[in-house]
């Protein structure tokens, strides 16, 4: 079920995400013909016009990656919280299912959204040149890291992207959790929504600064800096690579709880 | 085996009693007319049927389970307000429910939206509020369902929709189901209906049948609920 | 067909009687096919278990008989329907003459007036169709 959860998921926001993301190569497409000589020459006209594209560019990025915030966030209120509740949450899928198809499908567009917004601004910069450049400095960063730091570089990379899903996941459980919190009450829905995204914020810093306070000193901050001083750097590398995704992982469970169990047990359809 | 049983089931709103200690049960291949004014608790019991809703105390059974994915399965449930996603087109609306129920009974559902005139290509925002609420009726109806929730369904609608909307209920609905109108409009429902419920202010007042009403007190159950509910 | 409910009867005994009214007239001709239970109910807008419950009881009486599989037909036999129609004829007068009778007629000015209303009295003598 969680398989044409995501099938339907992905037709709803497809339709918006997609024909952003064209627009948005063509803009690119755009803004490298300006940068490729409309904007050095004499005529005022074309000065303009390449003045224009570029412009033009650069809001389709903006436009790109506010509206897979956008559409992250409106799918889940739209479409779980409002009218379509009444058909969603009476589908038979689980309320896991639910959540998990939109934190997948909001990772995904958020990925691809990265992916876009780089091959756009390659198009922009398109040149051969600039290109092999490119590959080169990845290709040297990737050998550095795993030959300074006798590091595996698939490890890093692969821990790097954990972190970045999680986080994303995390992101997106932030705002699910503050809207459901928000539509379990009986008016000003959004209002409380809104509010409870900053009370979660405000909760979030709070516990965080106290864990940090606390455990200054305290026998933890003792054992992490034994331990510490006793492995390399590559090892530390990793280490700290852990202890961040436990702690996102920790974050993100909490929410998630929190989002589930108010669609379970407080759902308050108008 | 009932198909929908309450017992002692009560839903608060704050101190507010929406549902105050109800029971009853319908048993399959009955259409029953769950009646009251508004306010009386109709639409919070079909909520609760359907989990969009957690009872304070007592409980609410679907074919024996607790709401839940398993009895979503087994109920159609036609919501108080049009819910289908306005984005769709018709054919995608049909490949929405296809997926999501094994019962859904796509040719008889294409059947009916063709007898409309309603175009597969056509988006569900183009269409106008009463068009919007036949199709959202059709994709209930066009389920094998054992329990169907009909909440409000002739509520503000013309009379020729109204029979539209209550031939297409006697027409679709799987025999060996029962069905669950909820209304206070009660003259137009009551031929179609086997017993009613009456409920008030969160109670349950009265469960028969309508061939009992109308034997034994000689009267409509439109003229018993007036009755009844006398203000 | 047109089919109408009052208030103050149960609706199976409503349709038993709308049925059979059909069947005197022709609507179902004799040793015809019924329209299916759930058919017949979405035509009258009424519940199919109460339509069923209206032709098991017709059934009964003999007016349509079912076979296994093929459906529910019209009884063939003429003189049953014929005595449904004189069934259906004395209901109507019963109901006629009560309401007559409480106006305050008595049965002969109630024949006379009978008689002025369908032509048949020599007022306008030799007036009369038949």
């Amino acid at each position: 079920m969680l398989r044409k959860l995501l099938k339907h998921e992905f037709r709803a926001t497809g339709r918006i995400m997609l024909p952003l993301y064209l627009i948005l190569l063509a803009t690119a497409i755009g803004a490298n013909f300006s940068t490729r000589g409309l904007l050095e020459t004499d005529l005022k006209v074309l000065d303009l016009l390449g003045g224009l594209l570029v412009m033009a560019f650069a809001v389709a990025i903006i436009a790109v990656c506010v509206m897979s915030m956008v559409v992250m966030v409106q799918r889940f209120y739209k479409n779980l919280l409002q009218d379509e509740g009444y058909v969603m949450m009476t589908l038979p899928v689980s309320v896991h299912q639910q959540v998990w198809s939109k934190l997948i499908v909001s990772a995904v567009w958020f990925a691809l959204t990265i992916v876009m917004v780089c091959l756009a601004g390659l198009i922009m910069a398109f040149d051969i040149d600039i290109l092999e450049g490119i590959g080169e400095v990845f290709h040297e960063i990737f050998q550095h890291v795993t030959a300074y730091y006798a590091l595996n570089g698939t490890a890093i990379a692969a821990e790097f992207l954990v972190v970045c899903f999680l986080g994303c996941c995390a992101m997106c459980l932030h705002f699910y959790t503050a809207l459901a919190i928000g539509h379990s009450f009986s008016g000003h829905k959004m209002a409380w929504s809104v509010a409870w995204y900053f009370i979660i914020q405000f909760a979030v810093q709070f516990v965080g600064g106290m864990l940090v306070t606390l455990l200054d000193e305290s026998w933890l901050h003792h054992l992490l800096l034994g331990w510490t001083d006793n492995i390399s750097g590559m090892a530390a590398v990793h280490f700290g690579m852990c202890v961040l995704i436990v702690g996102e992982l920790v974050y993100a469970a909490i929410f998630y709880f929190l989002t589930t169990y108010f669609l379970k047990r407080r759902l308050n359809l108008e | 085996m009932a198909v929908l049983e309450c017992k002692a089931l009560t839903k608060n709103y704050g101190h507010l009693a929406a549902l105050d200690g109800v029971d009853f049960a319908i048993e399959p291949g009955r259409i029953v007319g769950l009646l009251g004014p508004n306010g009386s608790g109709k639409t919070t019991l079909i909520k609760l049927a359907n989990g969009l809703l957690t009872p304070t105390s007592g409980d609410i059974l679907v074919c024996g389970m607790a709401p839940g994915k398993e009895t979503h399965a087994l109920v159609s449930y036609l919501p108080e307000r049009t819910s289908i996603p306005t984005w769709m087109t018709t054919t995608q609306l049909l490949d929405f429910y296809q997926d999501f129920y094994a019962d859904f009974r796509r040719d008889a559902a294409e059947e009916m939206l063709q007898h409309l005139n309603i175009q597969p290509r056509q988006h569900i925002k183009q269409m106008s509020k009463g068009t919007r609420e036949k199709v959202q009726l059709i994709m209930v109806m066009s389920r094998a369902a054992k329990l169907y929730l009909l909440d409000e369904p002739i509520g503000g609608v013309d009379p020729a929709t109204r029979d539209y909307i209550l031939s297409t209920i006697i027409g679709n609905y799987n025999p060996e189901a029962a069905v669950v109108i909820s209304t206070h409009l009660i003259s137009d429902v009551e031929k179609v209906l086997d017993d009613v419920i009456f409920i008030n202010q969160g109670r349950v007042m009265l469960q028969s049948s309508v061939d009992q009403i109308r034997e034994e007190k000689g009267m409509s159950v439109d003229e018993l609920f007036r009755e009844v509910f006398k203000c | 067909m047109k089919w109408q409910f009052s208030n103050d009867a149960p609706i199976y005994t409503q349709l038993i009687e709308q049925i059979k009214v059909g069947i005197v007239v022709g609507a179902f001709p004799p040793g015809e096919r019924l329209p299916s239970v759930r058919d017949l109910a979405t035509e009258a807008g009424v519940n199919p278990n109460t339509m069923q419950r209206a032709l098991a009881e017709l059934e009964r009486d003999g007016l349509v008989f079912s076979q296994r599989t093929a459906g529910r037909f019209v009884t063939e036999d003429k003189t049953m329907i014929e005595q449904a129609k004189r069934g259906l004829a004395e209901r109507h007068i019963k109901t006629f003459l009560e309401a007559m009778i409480r106006l305050g007629y008595r049965p002969e000015e109630i024949v006379s007036l009978l008689r002025q209303e369908t032509g048949e009295e020599g007022s306008a003598n030799g007036g009369s169709g038949m």
